[in-house]
């Protein structure tokens, strides 16, 4: 890159040719006040306060705008600059009122700052605040524009970093001032509430709403512990108490200055009242306080008698896809050695690993660096991004926002999905395939792509195998029919794959796809289609893999699976046997485990006597409740270690208090595969203890062993076990799985590697039966003020309050579809077609019962213009995430599935 | 006379005749006030969806600008100058006279939406001061007298039309 040379303050420095004066300087320590730019904004030069003196002519410039050129010679603190400063400053707190003593940013106030360092006490012009309405009915955010300087942060990180568009100018002059839509509360735009703006603002204009005023006392950095995107925060803390998160300052960081709702607003689940605090017996039907070493002694005592009497196989260990690696490993661990059983899975099974695996499956081993896409960064240098089965932007918000920059970036986005979704203005093609249908189109597009011949021969000839009975199954392959069975136009599908034609593509897939009936099917179409276009080992090509959960990739890799050894390495193969035998010294059994599923079945027949559940509430995530409740009270003995009071911890029989992410150290590997560490920034309430702790003291219980086993122990036996956890062991907070960040803008080289693809077999698509007794198709999706089944966002006292205040109200239901006040059913309500509301007479506000052959729920309807005839759409999680029993249980990615994702049923107005 | 439900076919062939425009927002905005009078607040989205732009941006154009309005107004809009040079020719008088005649207040509109009283800061018209401006029509030399005949031959217009 060209350097240019330039001085300032009579100091020679040299920069990049393109950078501003500002960066310049800064990246020199040379220090410019300023208010309004921001290193990830474009900058504007609102503020002025960033002024600079041209020494050979005399001119003031900002310097966040004006770029560096040769040989310039820059003056940045003359007396004649600080005076313009700090008139400037002078205005700004004329205009301001004089509340610093009460207000929220307190001592973070970055026009405090300025002022204080320019030396300005009182300003001695005549005060004229601007005072403008305070806006602070949302749960959220408060809005006091009598602070607000107009520096347009806000607006810039609404428009270039999250890509919502819920605010902008309005007015102009003295009236001017940020403003949604129609001038409405922040509730009824198209805010998503992510609070960036917040962390943005330099003033107290935009501030956090909660019942803490003023500046945290101390801050600590840490990682969310919502979604597997793992943006990395900066908690501020008061006594034991967190009162505020921010994105952290840090560089490289997955969120950058963004964040989402949850990650910003809903960590208030940690006061919640229904935090558990000391380890509790069930006795006489009542869970009662017991002490910590004698529930411990307890609950090895009934799982070794447990063994003893019923055998391995009798014993289920569920572990958590929102616990640290260090604890997933460690628990499994318990389970294999000590209770000789691989009946141990996690909550990943229900939002996506099978995807992962596959893809590790189809590559034998490896994939995660060449087929995955890894860094989320790649996003925004792809070529062609195609978004299939995923809803990122309520499932992983943060991720979306890097789908939106690149799609502002001109990069073309193909987007399928049963229906609308917030991504559908950012998709350059949308197409909506009736639902279950999506094996159909992909065939379609692979066979379109390949008749045109726009298959990477080069790259299919040196790493793959099989192409020549693929192409052959695809060109044998019915366009019209295919077409037909996904309810496109086959015109459409054609465009679609023009879009696709001769470039690598992005994917990003989820559990629309991991959820479906055909999903294994799809993923295999899906493997084959970046495999005939060659979108493996750039940067940016790839697949990402929605991690609806935090550690949900770190779970697998630390083994809490039924077939899967840490390091993903397969059960099966004797090799690994005697590897790991080695490692732990014991004997393993190669034969694969139960997964969730199978264990509820085993539940069901009895021969399920024990389960040991850390962090998971399958009794709410479930399918069939009623079927699961059924089987769960069969289980003699289960333990449940969870921070809050759950359905699970209900039914359980001893129940260990762990403690949350805030509250404990420990690493998650994010859904790009970056190994983030956290620290403990508060402690857990009363008696409870870390996970890590608790399964410690078992551990050392069970092994009879004097020395207690610390965190550094298990973290040293990972990075010796596995290579690709190297690394681990320093403390430092970001460290990258070995050789993930290698993967460079270039091909990288897979043909050293043991991998060669293979292409499958084209899979034909079976069409659903249509069932005339239940006319409708429900599609169960996600929004983004919950997470999962909303243990703990709706826990939320801030979550639960919005949740609450959008809820359509009895005197809304006789009006107009319009005059709804909230653009998104975030009260939960189930979402039907124009078409059918008319045809049922159904208005917004109405409830509505929803049956299917296996449950019925009742929910109010709302009108969504944008939904086809024929489908609903309900958000989970709402209402004790009661729309699951409308799906049967049944397994994932086999033959006699159903899906989980979506099912017929009928609508009845109550 | 009520506020019209706004016509979407005439909305929509202004916006498709201008969508794949180069700096079409204004141009478009432009287009849709002359022929509604005012920019419509529903036809906010759909310009924004046309230009790819986020609705809150097609506002923040919208109300930075004098000459667009987003409330409906009058068949005539008459504004009377308030520069310098009118304000010492008595552009103040003037502008009672206005709201005594029509009665309105700066910035109203007439019930049966006939007239749109406004002040503008100058016409350019500094040597006919007072002056004011209706419709594409300039008033000079004002006096309150004049103001009633000139009101006068746009009502008469109206009950002509």
């Amino acid at each position: 890159m060209e350097t240019i040379a330039l001085t300032i303050n009579g100091i020679r420095i040299n920069c990049p040719a393109g950078n501003r004066l500002l960066e310049a300087a800064e990246k020199n320590g040379i220090p410019i006040p300023h208010l309004c730019s921001h290193p990830s904004l474009h900058p504007v030069g609102a503020c002025r306060l960033c002024l600079v003196e041209d020494e050979k002519t005399g001119r003031l410039m900002a310097a966040c705008v004006t770029p560096a050129a040769q040989d310039m010679q820059i003056l940045t603190h003359t007396p004649r600059i600080e005076r313009h400063r700090r008139n400037i400053v002078r205005l700004m707190m004329a205009e301001h009122p004089e509340s610093c003593i009460v207000c929220n940013k307190g001592n973070r106030c970055e026009l405090r700052g300025v002022a204080a360092r320019l030396g300005i006490g009182a300003t001695n012009l005549y005060p004229m605040p601007n005072y403008k309405q305070m806006e602070q009915a949302n749960p959220f955010i408060v809005i006091d524009l009598s602070k607000c300087i107009l520096c347009g942060k806000c607006i810039r990180a609404d428009h270039e970093l999250v890509g919502a568009g819920a605010i902008d100018f309005y007015m102009r002059g003295f009236k001017s001032r940020p403003a949604t839509l129609h001038d409405l509360p922040l509730e009824q735009s198209n805010c998503t509430f992510c609070g960036t703006c917040i962390s943005m603002c330099p003033t107290g204009a935009l501030s956090l709403k909660g019942d803490y005023a003023g500046t945290p006392e101390r801050i600590a950095p840490s990682v969310c512990g919502f979604c597997g995107v793992g943006c990395s925060l900066s908690l501020g803390m008061a006594g034991e108490k967190i009162v505020e998160v921010n994105p952290d300052k840090k560089s490289n960081t997955v969120n950058g200055a963004t964040l989402c709702v949850r990650g910003h607003f809903a960590m208030d689940f940690l006061n919640s009242n229904d935090r558990l605090a000391q380890p509790l017996v069930r006795e006489n039907g009542n869970l009662i306080p017991l002490s910590w070493d004698k529930a411990l002694d307890l609950v090895v005592r009934r799982l070794f008698e447990i063994k003893a009497t019923n055998g391995s196989q009798s014993i289920a260990f569920i572990g958590s896809s929102k616990c640290s690696n260090e604890e997933n490993y460690l628990f499994q661990k318990i389970a294999r050695v000590f209770l000789k059983t691989n009946n141990i899975d996690n909550g990943g099974y229900l939002f996506g690993r099978q995807l992962l695996s596959m893809v590790e499956k189809r590559t034998d081993k490896g994939g995660r660096f060449n087929f995955f896409a890894g860094s989320l960064s790649g996003i925004e240098k792809a070529e062609v991004i195609m978004v299939i089965g995923a809803d990122p932007c309520h499932t992983i918000p943060v991720a979306s926002y890097y789908l939106k920059r690149a799609a502002a970036k001109g990069i073309p986005i193909l987007l399928i999905e049963p229906q609308h979704t917030e991504l559908s203005k950012d998709a350059r093609i949308m197409l909506n395939p009736i639902p279950g249908s999506d094996l159909a189109l992909i065939n379609a597009l692979s066979a379109l792509l390949c008749r045109r011949g726009s298959s990477e021969n080069s790259f299919i000839e040196r790493f793959t195998r099989g192409f020549g009975s693929y192409s052959q199954s695809l060109n044998a392959l019915d366009l019209n029919q295919a077409a037909c069975d996904s309810g496109l136009s086959l015109d459409d599908i054609e465009k679609a794959a023009d879009l696709l034609a001769g470039k690598k593509i992005t994917f990003m897939t989820g559990r629309g796809i991991s959820r479906q009936r055909q999903g294994g099917k799809i993923m295999d179409a899906l493997l084959n289609l970046a495999m005939m276009t060659g979108s493996i080992g750039y940067a940016g090509a790839g697949f990402h893999i929605t991690a609806a959960e935090s550690n949900m990739v770190g779970s697998w890799d630390m083994g809490t699976v039924p077939d899967a050894l840490p390091g993903r390495r397969l059960l099966c193969e004797e090799e690994t046997q005697k590897e790991w035998e080695a490692v732990w010294g014991v004997e393993l059994s190669l034969k694969p485990g139960l997964n969730m599923l199978q264990m509820i079945e085993a539940a069901e027949k009895g021969l399920l006597k024990a389960v040991y559940i850390m962090g998971e509430n399958p009794l709410r995530a479930l399918q069939e409740p009623e079927r699961v409740r059924k089987a769960f009270e069969r289980i003699p003995f289960i333990v449940c270690q969870d921070i809050l009071q759950t359905e699970t911890t209900a039914a359980a029989h001893i129940v260990l208090p762990g403690a949350a992410v805030a509250e404990k150290e420990g690493t998650f590997t994010n859904m790009e595969g970056r190994l983030q560490q956290f620290l403990p920034a508060i402690l857990p309430p009363g008696d409870s203890r870390s996970d890590f702790d608790i399964l410690s003291a078992l551990y050392q219980k069970m092994s009879g062993s004097p020395h207690p086993l610390f965190l550094s122990d298990i973290r040293e036996e990972i990075s010796r076990v596995l290579p690709m956890h190297t690394g681990n062991t320093q403390s430092s907070h970001l460290v990258w799985i070995k050789d993930f960040a290698q993967k460079n803008e270039a091909r990288a080289d897979i043909s050293g590697s043991s991998i060669e693809p293979k292409f499958s077999d084209v899979f034909p698509f079976k069409r659903d039966t249509p069932d005339s007794e239940y006319p409708f198709t429900v599609l169960l999706g996600s929004d983004r003020y919950h997470l999962g089944s909303g243990t703990r966002t709706s826990r939320s006292y801030r979550i639960a309050t919005f949740e609450n205040s959008a809820k359509i109200k009895p005197k809304q239901r006789a009006q107009s579809p319009h005059s709804l006040k909230y653009p998104d059913a975030c009260g939960g309500e189930l979402q039907i077609s124009l078409a059918d509301a008319k045809r049922l007479a159904l208005k917004d506000g109405d409830a509505v019962r929803l049956t299917s052959k296996w449950g019925a729920i009742s929910r109010a309807v709302r009108i969504q213009k944008r939904l086809s005839q024929g489908l609903v759409y309900v958000p989970g999680a709402y209402n004790h995430n009661d729309a699951r029993c409308l799906i049967p249980l049944t397994p994932l990615f086999s033959e006699e599935s159903s899906g989980w994702n979506y099912c017929r049923v009928k609508m009845e107005k109550i | 006379m009520d506020q019209q439900e706004i016509d979407w076919a005439k909305l929509t062939e202004i916006i498709n005749a201008h969508r794949d425009d180069k700096w079409g927002l204004i141009p478009m905005l432009q287009k849709v006030q002359e022929k509604f009078g005012y920019i419509p607040p529903e036809a906010i989205a759909p310009v924004a969806e046309a230009l790819q732009l986020h609705p809150s941006q097609v506002q923040g154009v919208i109300s930075f600008y004098a000459g667009f309005t987003m409330k409906p107004k009058g068949r005539c809009v008459l504004k009377v100058c308030r520069g310098t040079a009118c304000h010492v020719k008595g552009s103040r008088s003037i502008l009672r006279a206005m709201k005594k005649n029509l009665n309105l207040e700066e910035g109203e509109t007439s019930a049966d939406y006939q007239f749109t009283l406004e002040t503008v800061a100058c016409l350019g018209a500094c040597f006919l001061a007072p002056t004011m401006l209706v419709n594409h029509d300039y008033y000079g030399r004002l006096t309150p007298n004049k103001i009633n005949s000139i009101v006068g031959i746009y009502r008469k217009d109206q009950s002509d039309g």
